[in-house]
């Protein structure tokens, strides 16, 4: 997988997670993954098309999850993972991913995106790719997200 | 034809009389004004409108916290947030928490009649659309295909799915739709039904091994045929929808739950000898 297909993801969370409420946004380690990735508890899926195609995965624990949606819903307290913040974090996700498709398109390459599928539970695999995939970890306000990025 | 009951929120009486002369010649009615967030509460719960308008300014809150109660109230209630500022942090919270559409004070006459009616759009209407032209194709092609990889017969079902969730206990493929509509596509079964149904396909007998892989790969390229020989079907009958369908998302574990929200989703049965395979179709309306 091309390597500059990563950054428009990586910048689309820079540029967004600033607009719904989070102070520190940082990059933690990047990996080359191969095979079903463990989710961490949640995970939102948002496929490509047209020019590339292929699937990105936000993955992040339910805390990770209520603490985004609480942020992004102006730190109303969110004790459980319900309708409402399931929404946002689907909404999110939907957001970054539209944002990275306005930066791919800026390198010359055309995308469009599916809407995002929101998978809760404990203990499941997430498989976005037969090959290798790019796994970011971002980090807001402390909190880790995970972006699991397959390509091509 | 009935007309669509439209409650507005504001505080102002200026807004209502301005609301009152855009709506009247048209097929909206107002249904009722409120002019705080406790009223519109307590009228959103006796009159169940079919569109809210929202001002961002209330006495007693601000149109997103009033906006949130209503969503509690009804997640799938359609609210159109109005406001004197188009403040983009105030379009990301109102998305967030699931407001439908933003419009501008002062109003505009075509501005405002566009949003209600997109957000409106009747639900009966669409329905009727996604299921002949969208779910009766898929459901063909899943018939057809499941012979003629499988060799078995399935009795198809289908119905609107009324829960916001979809329960998994096994496997789940997930495909992407672009175009128009955008939507997904979701095979699943349990893991059992999947062995046989790998099995069938492979001609392998009950005594040979199958591996995990090998059965999840035989389920994820039977979904991606039936996904993408559906949309090339839909593509065929209308020439502008230039559906695309995206690479598969494999999910494996146990008692999970899928959410779409915002989508309306059917769910369709093949019921066969080696069990039963699931989909479940859904697709973005309005926007």
């Amino acid at each position: 997988m091309d390597v500059k297909l990563i950054n428009p993801f990586i910048d689309a969370f820079m540029t967004i997670m600033p607009q719904v409420g989070f102070q520190n946004i940082a990059r933690g380690k990047v990996a080359l993954k191969e095979k079903a990735a463990d989710s961490l508890g949640v995970t939102a899926l948002v496929g490509l098309t047209k020019e590339i195609r292929g699937n990105v995965a936000y993955n992040m624990s339910d805390e990770t999850a209520r603490f985004i949606a609480s942020t992004m819903m102006c730190g109303m307290p969110v004790a459980a993972f319900d309708e409402m913040a399931q929404s946002a974090i689907s909404e999110l996700s939907n957001m970054l991913t539209a944002n990275a498709a306005t930066n791919l398109t800026a390198l010359g390459i055309e995308v469009d995106i599916s809407t995002p599928s929101l998978t809760i539970g404990d203990g499941f695999t997430v498989k976005i790719s037969d090959a290798q995939y790019v796994a970011i970890e971002m980090i807001a306000d402390g909190h880790i997200l995970e972006i699991n990025i397959a390509l091509k | 034809m009935e007309k669509i009951r439209v409650l507005v929120v504001d505080d102002s009486r200026m807004s209502h009389a301005m609301m009152d002369g855009i709506i009247s010649r048209t097929n909206f009615e107002i249904c009722d004004y409120a002019k705080t967030s406790a009223e519109a509460i307590e009228k959103y719960k006796i009159l169940s409108p079919d569109v809210v308008t929202m001002d961002m300014n209330l006495p007693d809150a601000d149109g997103l916290e009033c906006s949130q109660r209503i969503l509690e109230l009804n997640p799938h209630a359609k609210i159109v947030m109005v406001s004197a500022m188009r403040d983009a942090n105030l379009m990301i919270q109102g998305r967030a928490i699931g407001i439908s559409a933003f419009v501008q004070k002062p109003l505009n006459e075509n501005e405002l009649l566009d949003t209600l009616r997109m957000v409106c759009q009747s639900n009966e209407d669409s329905l009727k659309i996604l299921e002949e032209s969208y779910v009766k194709t898929f459901i063909k092609v899943l018939h057809k295909n499941l012979f003629s990889l499988a060799g078995v017969h399935s009795d198809m079902s289908y119905e609107l799915s009324t829960e916001g969730k979809l329960e998994i206990d096994g496997i789940a493929i997930i495909i992407g739709f672009t175009g128009k509509p955008i939507g997904r596509a979701i095979v699943h079964t349990d893991i059992d039904t999947m062995n046989q149904f790998a099995r069938a396909i492979l001609g392998r007998s009950a005594d040979e091994i199958l591996s995990d892989e090998e059965a999840n790969e035989c389920m994820e390229e039977t979904a991606n045929i039936i996904a993408g020989r559906s949309v090339s079907m839909i593509n065929d009958i209308f020439k502008d929808k230039e559906l695309r369908i995206t690479p598969p998302g494999i999910i494996v574990g146990k008692k999970l739950s899928i959410v779409n929200p915002k989508l309306t989703t059917f769910n369709i049965v093949a019921s066969t000898e080696l069990g039963d395979l699931k989909m479940n179709i859904g697709f973005a309306g309005g926007e």
